[in-house]
């Protein structure tokens, strides 16, 4: 008797799953991106000469940073599949 | 008013417009359509059965892009002049990112020139990878096309890097690179002391040294996840955005509407993503190496 309710709530959280997952991840990484070129923006005006050396260290901690959002987004992925 | 301005004007006047159009003659409202699923788009047929040897088209991808980067490499370097032309420039600075930048930057010297290889050809493999991962070839051997009486699959974007088990090998072989030259150095025991940050004494080693050997493996996931997340969701976000929702509910305005957000994510993908995705794994396998023979 209580086995559609099951299903719904199923259904339900699998989509809140996926929801939470990219949301939340998101958040997190798009602090982190403005904070990293937020601070090259800084450093450049500080000093133009240094620009190359600063910017191959913005594309790494700007990929480490991005990788973050798509750990939330394979965790929200895999609740969904494993519902 | 400028002509700029008036282009301008003129393409978004036709894109509201073609809107509008789209929405008059065929309707607003959706249609679930459940003839349509995108996981198949990233489903692997066996071509030629082999066992766990099987050719599909994930197969072909990673032999293609193997072919490529050999022989582009080979090819390049033996035509090498001393006034160099454009491509010539450019594989010389490739070269420099991988040596100087890449390998030199993150390990001591000796290690480096040991490792540039593996490091160098990790780089290109996975560069090469990427980029024909947004290539159309006809590799959909579901949905099969007839051009002048010919069956053949019809065309699709899928890269190898897009199946977990390309980066996951790919990590795997630099998990073990790297506690391998780890343990030579410094010895079985004396690695695991070396993950220990110095200073570290006491009662509080209990939480500490758990935590550590738990996130040395938390970079064999994170290498594969990122590689793999990264390319995935970018096809993902292409067969949506280009059709794939419009497709799915059945609205054909909804596919016009999108279709830019597609262009514009391909372009996003193939100039920068494919890159960076690659450039990234590079580096971390070079810091993760440089580090486990480093001595606190």
């Amino acid at each position: 008797m209580l086995a559609p309710i099951f299903h719904i709530a199923a259904g339900v959280s699998a989509g809140l799953g996926i929801g939470i997952g990219g949301g939340l991840g998101a958040v997190g990484a798009g602090v982190g991106i403005g904070i990293i070129f937020g601070k090259v923006i800084e450093s450049v005006t500080r000093q133009p000469e240094m620009r190359d050396e600063i910017t191959s260290i913005q594309w790494l901690g700007f990929a480490l940073t991005e990788a973050c959002f798509f750990y939330g987004l394979v965790a929200g992925l895999l609740s969904y599949v494993l519902k | 008013m400028s002509n700029t301005r008036k282009v301008l004007w003129a393409i978004a006047g036709f894109y509201i417009g073609m809107l509008i159009l789209l929405a008059v003659v065929f309707g607003i409202t959706t249609h679930k359509n459940n003839a349509f699923q995108p996981q198949n788009e990233f489903k692997l047929i066996n071509w030629v059965h082999l066992g766990v040897l099987s050719i599909n088209r994930a197969v072909v991808y990673l032999f293609i892009a193997a072919v490529l980067t050999v022989f582009t490499m080979v090819f390049i370097a033996g035509r090498m002049q001393a006034r160099p032309n454009r491509v010539q420039t450019a594989v010389e600075a490739i070269y420099s990112l991988m040596r100087d930048n890449i390998t030199r930057g993150n390990m001591p010297d000796t290690m480096a020139a040991k490792w540039f290889p593996y490091v160098g050809a990790l780089f290109l493999f996975i560069w090469y990878c990427n980029l024909i991962g947004y290539l159309p070839l006809p590799t959909n051997s579901q949905e099969k096309v007839n051009i002048f009486g010919a069956h053949i699959p019809s065309f699709a974007l899928y890269a190898a890097t897009a199946n977990v088990s390309v980066p996951l090998v790919l990590a795997l072989i630099t998990f073990i690179a790297f506690n391998w030259e780890g343990i030579r150095t410094h010895g079985p025991i004396g690695y695991l002391k070396s993950l220990i940050p110095a200073g570290v004494s006491g009662p509080i080693l209990f939480l500490i040294a758990p935590l550590e050997v738990i996130s040395t493996f938390m970079r064999l996931i994170s290498l594969t996840v990122r590689l793999f997340a990264n390319i995935l969701a970018g096809h993902m976000i292409i067969l949506f955005m280009a059709g794939g929702l419009a497709v799915i509910l059945g609205a054909s305005w909804l596919g016009w509407f999108t279709m830019p957000f597609g262009v514009a994510i391909y372009l996003f993908e193939l100039g920068l993503v494919a890159t960076l995705q690659a450039f990234i794994f590079a580096t971390l396998s070079a810091i993760y190496l440089g580090g486990a023979v480093s001595h606190h």
